[in-house]
């Protein structure tokens, strides 16, 4: 606990990659650590399923080393939405209510997933609202950049 | 995992009573270390939004358990210590009132016996009152040297395994979700999420059991005691605090609870039934408040439990680990319940049983890939 001065200026391999997502950018080095915390790391072989279309989301994944691909349920082919790489993250839906998975999440390559939970991060708006306010603003900020662009896609 | 829970089939049912049962017989024989435990899990729950405020107001998790556990042990020990001199400069008054209220109970008690026994002569030929009167005059003569002794010597032995109850509280404060990650990084991907989800759903249980206990204990202290203090009998507060938790044994506290009140009243007002009556009453619209109003509104919505398998628990309880078995059946089966609702929803998911057989073989070709 005495050297805890010395701690902020060595940080661990993996809160460098934390530090790469977008919804974590405007985090300091402590607020990074307690966020850190609460995160769940997953590794997962490429192919394997993530998630499926249709079940209930308690969590949101974070890119951390790998890809991955999102598709329709079990047509990887033809029904591929996108491919998301290191730094991105999915299933953010989740962290706003429990409704079901709106596609399957599937791994593109060996990769390593952060894993945050619903009830952690609403633990955190009431803990830590900082952290949670800035993550809250830039998923806010992602979500409407989404809707913008599917308002030109589809309506305009 | 859905917002609305589903039901467990029969065969989880059998399940989660057989697993209580089998708790239940496990916990009997380590008791020393389950009471202060489930006291520490108590603690933690009460402790926990004070936790959360310290967080909140930027000290740290470490920081917030090392003040919050080390405040309770010191408020331990200084009572302990408080506690010491007052209780040997009382001790001699408190025995003087305490023979002083048997002694008015057992009049009471046997004056109601003689009166059952002139009304019905099979009750005379088993001569009830004489026995009783005999059996408190030994109860009160020999108390110091039969039962005082043997409590005291009881109260050493658990001592030291109760001041186990601060260390505990402290690393679940500071430990808490180190632990749940620990247990969550040995689960296998295709039930991690529903898994994260079981573990949240059995923390939300619990603490709202037991919170809900501590909030049903306070709620029947302040009504015993309002009730008690209307009806004019001395130390309304005292005696309403003593029932209030004496009511955590099932069946056998409130009994021994209302023998308490009865006893305190008829020590204050000899020979006025009308307040032993009036004592009972209250006693018992308390108890009928606390198992139809508070009890459901409070712990009841927590577990989802039907009354009649309740009742039924409590006797397996009882026989299997006695007073013990009475208090902790409940609490163990309320969790066992949403363990095992869970883990039937988890097992029976084809879709993630044929997930994690997929992922297993895809580790494998990995693994072989150069082979």
């Amino acid at each position: 606990m005495i050297f805890n001065f010395l701690r902020d200026n060595f940080e661990p391999p993996h809160l460098a990659l934390l530090r790469e997502i977008t919804l974590f950018s405007e985090l300091t080095n402590g607020e990074l650590r307690t966020l850190d915390s609460l995160l769940h790391q997953r590794n997962y072989v490429k192919d394997e399923i993530v998630f499926d279309e249709g079940e209930e989301g308690q969590a949101i994944y974070f890119i951390l080393k790998g890809k991955v691909l999102i598709c329709r349920q079990g047509r990887p082919v033809e029904g591929a939405i996108a491919e998301l790489d290191e730094g991105q993250f999915f299933g953010e839906l989740a962290l706003l209510d429990d409704a079901p998975r709106m596609a399957q999440v599937r791994a593109a390559d060996d990769c390593l997933l952060a894993v945050l939970f619903r009830e952690d991060f609403l633990g955190l708006l009431q803990t830590h609202t900082l952290i949670a306010s800035k993550i809250s603003l830039q998923l806010a900020r992602y979500i409407g950049q989404r809707l913008r662009r599917a308002v030109i896609k589809y309506v305009i | 995992m859905n917002a609305t829970r589903t039901i467990p089939g029969p065969v989880t049912w059998c399940g989660i009573i057989v697993t209580t049962c089998l708790l239940l017989l496990l916990f009997q024989k380590i008791l020393w270390l389950v009471v202060p435990f489930l006291l520490a899990l108590i603690l933690y729950y009460l402790l926990a939004p004070l936790a959360k405020w310290l967080i909140m107001a930027g000290f740290s998790n470490d920081f917030a358990a090392v003040s919050l556990s080390g405040a309770f042990l010191l408020l331990m020990t200084g009572c302990l210590l408080l506690l010491y001199p007052w209780t040997m400069t009382n001790a001699d008054d408190w025995q003087e009132i305490l023979q002083h209220y048997l002694a008015s109970g057992s009049s009471v008690l046997e004056n109601m016996l003689v009166g059952l026994q002139q009304k019905f002569t099979f009750l005379e030929k088993a001569h009830m009152a004489d026995e009783m009167h005999w059996r408190m005059q030994d109860f009160s003569s020999h108390f110091t040297d039969k039962y005082l002794g043997a409590f005291l010597l009881w109260l050493a032995a658990w001592l030291p395994s109760l001041l186990l109850t601060p260390v505990i509280t402290f690393f679940m404060l500071k430990d808490g979700v180190r632990l749940r990650k620990f247990v969550g990084s040995v689960v296998p991907n295709a039930y991690f999420e529903k898994t994260l989800y079981l573990m949240h759903a059995v923390n939300r249980t619990a603490r709202t059991y037991f919170v809900g206990l501590m909030k049903l204990t306070l709620i029947d202290a302040l009504t015993l005691a309002l009730g008690l203090w209307a009806l004019g009998i001395s130390s309304p507060l005292l005696l309403g605090a003593i029932t209030a938790v004496l009511s955590w044994i099932p069946y056998l506290g409130p009994l021994l609870g209302c023998a308490m009140v009865v006893m305190v009243t008829a020590t204050d007002f000899p020979g006025n039934s009308t307040l032993i009556y009036g004592a009972i009453g209250l006693f018992l619209l308390v108890r009928a408040l606390d198992d139809f109003v508070f009890m459901p509104y409070i712990v009841g919505r927590s577990l989802h439990l039907h009354p009649l398998l309740t009742v039924l628990m409590f006797f397996v309880g009882e026989a299997i680990a006695g007073i013990a078995g009475l208090m902790l059946v409940i609490p163990i089966l309320g969790v066992v319940a949403v363990l095992g609702e869970t883990l039937e929803l988890i097992l029976t998911d084809t879709r993630l049983g044929a997930r994690h057989a997929h992922a297993l073989k895809l580790r494998m070709l990995a693994a072989n890939s150069d082979l």
